[in-house]
């Protein structure tokens, strides 16, 4: 960022501070309610269903239809019991990480003295980079590489098998610790702009454009290969496989033609054929097209130099230009969170009826929609950032492009779902 | 994404229905995703005897992305309207995507249960 002319002071940054809290109390209220509250109550209808199936088979007398009945009962009260469970445990998580990302942001750059802030030895127009991305990436990079140890030391802190050592995650805390130290970083070097020199390129081929845009896109670029070698991987094996409805439709000479139902099982086989299985990924499209177009507003909130509040019921969503801007970026993160924890209830859902992780289509479907999620939850800790500023410093027509290259980045997680949902859940 | 310029369609749109294209791209994409979801949830089309075939769903799924996918780039993300060297940027990965596509995806089918030791995971160590 080459402009830092906006002071912000010390009381600013605690804002971010005070946020945390807010968030934290949010995800502990949630979890309370639907993690514990309504969790233990599913879990005694669960426990009543379990025992009536148990005695009803050992009891001579029953029918096999109503021992079946008895089984879907016992089946649908498990799942249920885990859908509060398991969105009460994703909400207070997630809503634990949004306070601890907001919190040490706030709180490092708080900790500076007030004269520290917003000041730039620098023209306006003089071009300088900045370290953050570079300390990013190398915190990135240190986490990744302890990662593999890390995982073994979370799985015997839950209980999952083998002994704690702190050695085994010391590497990726050190990782973590200067990805929150450059995320902190960009925020100091980004909050005071506002938006007199953006860096322009001056070579071909963005000559004339927005650094940071043609950055962006560039970045865009790269994630749609990333995203392409588990299409493909996805492809290769799926055509392959003789699925159900391979097998079905099937005619003579095909490959699948003969072969005996039920060989192969992917996801969609699980979740198409039921409205409730279907639902949590079909109100996940409509949450990333939605969270797409609250962006959209925000941003074009932002660039309208004569907005005007709405005089019917929205005024009071959206009373004036500063907290439109922020209630659209609100809207945006909570349909994103909404996300996050439909995609982990329905993952509980399908690892209880043994769909994990150890099969060649489990492997795919989770690392593929695994990894999809991953740049959902990266975009919502942005988003927290890009909230609290236009809750302090805000967002006008001179500095909205920090939600429009923001936006691009959204809109791709979005774009990717459109070829993920149908690929992994409808066919 | 940005200051979406009102000529053509767009324009068009605004003067006969006050609304600009974000809030029409919008409404088509949720269109779009539900008629998708219907295509694969129904056996028969609504109202028909006519069954839904395989090929069909490929068809909708497919014919549906590519128009979503359009939706979403060309105006939530203002691939319409900016500098070409924006679409280009987006669209060089295609060719990479199309050969992987082909080498990965389309061929090689001996990649599902005889891929050379040297790029299969030691699962041991992954289940430790």
């Amino acid at each position: 960022m080459s402009s830092h002319n906006n002071h912000v002071e010390n009381s600013t940054w605690m804002h971010a501070v005070m946020m945390a809290g807010i968030f934290a109390v949010i995800g502990i209220i949630a979890f309370a309610a639907l993690g514990i509250g309504v969790a233990n109550q599913k879990h005694d209808v669960y426990d009543d269903a379990k025992h009536a199936y148990h005695d009803a088979k050992e009891d001579p007398l029953t029918t096999s239809e109503e021992l079946d009945h008895l089984y879907h009962a016992e089946e649908e009260a498990h799942l249920s019991f885990l859908t509060y469970r398991v969105a009460g445990v994703t909400i207070l998580v997630m809503f634990s990480i949004y306070a601890i990302f907001l919190g040490i942001g706030g709180f490092v750059n708080a900790l500076q003295s007030d004269d520290d802030h917003g000041h730039d030895d620098h023209g306006h127009e003089e071009h300088h980079g900045s370290a953050s991305p570079i300390v990013f990436s190398l915190g990135i990079m240190l986490f990744l590489m302890g990662f593999p140890s890390f995982v073994v030391a979370c799985k015997a802190l839950m209980s999952q098998g083998g002994t704690f050592a702190f050695g085994d995650i010391l590497l990726s805390l050190i990782g973590l610790n200067f990805v929150m130290l450059g995320i902190a970083n960009w925020w100091k070097e980004d909050l005071p702009f506002i938006g007199h020199g953006e860096q322009i390129a001056t070579s071909a081929p963005f000559e004339g454009e927005h650094i940071r845009k043609a950055g962006i896109w560039v970045f865009i670029m790269s994630e749609i290969m990333v995203f392409a070698t588990f299409f493909s991987s996805y492809l290769r094996v799926r055509t392959e496989w003789c699925t159900d409805w391979a097998i079905r439709a099937s005619e003579s000479g095909d490959k699948c033609y003969g072969v005996a139902e039920g060989n192969v099982t992917t996801a969609s086989d699980l979740l198409r054929y039921d409205v409730a299985t279907l639902m949590p990924g079909a109100i996940n499209t409509f949450a990333l097209i939605v969270s797409s177009y609250t962006i959209v507003l925000a941003l074009k909130t932002a660039k309208n130099k004569n907005w005007e509040a709405p005089t019917n019921f929205m005024r009071f969503v959206l009373p004036d230009k500063k907290r439109a801007i922020r209630n659209y970026l609100i809207a945006t993160l909570l349909l994103g969170s909404l996300f996050i924890v439909l995609k982990l209830v329905e993952w509980s859902h399908l690892v209880a009826e043994g769909f994990d992780i150890g099969s060649p289509q489990g492997s795919i479907f989770y690392v593929a929609t695994g990894a999809h999620g991953l740049h959902v939850f990266v975009g919502l800790l942005v988003m927290l950032y890009l909230i609290f500023k236009s809750d302090t410093v805000g967002f006008d027509e001179d500095n909205g492009q920090g939600i429009e290259y923001f936006g691009l980045y959204w809109h791709f997680v979005d774009l990717a779902w459109v070829v993920i949902f149908p690929a992994f859940y409808l066919y | 994404m940005g200051e979406h310029a009102t000529t053509g369609i767009e324009k068009w749109l605004l003067d006969k229905t006050g609304k600009d294209i974000y809030f029409w791209n919008f409404l088509v994409l949720m269109f779009f995703t539900l008629f998708e979801v219907g295509a694969v949830f129904f056996e028969k089309i609504p109202g028909t005897e006519i069954e839904i075939t395989r090929l069909m769903v490929w068809g909708v799924l497919i014919g549906v992305g590519i128009i979503k996918g359009y939706g979403i780039a060309a105006y939530f993300m203002h691939l319409r309207g900016d500098p070409r060297i924006y679409t280009r940027t987006a669209l060089f990965p295609v060719l990479f995507v199309l050969l992987m596509l082909w080498g990965i995806g389309l061929s090689n089918p001996e990649a599902v249960t005889e891929l050379p030791s040297w790029c299969t995971p030691d699962w041991d160590y992954a289940t430790r």
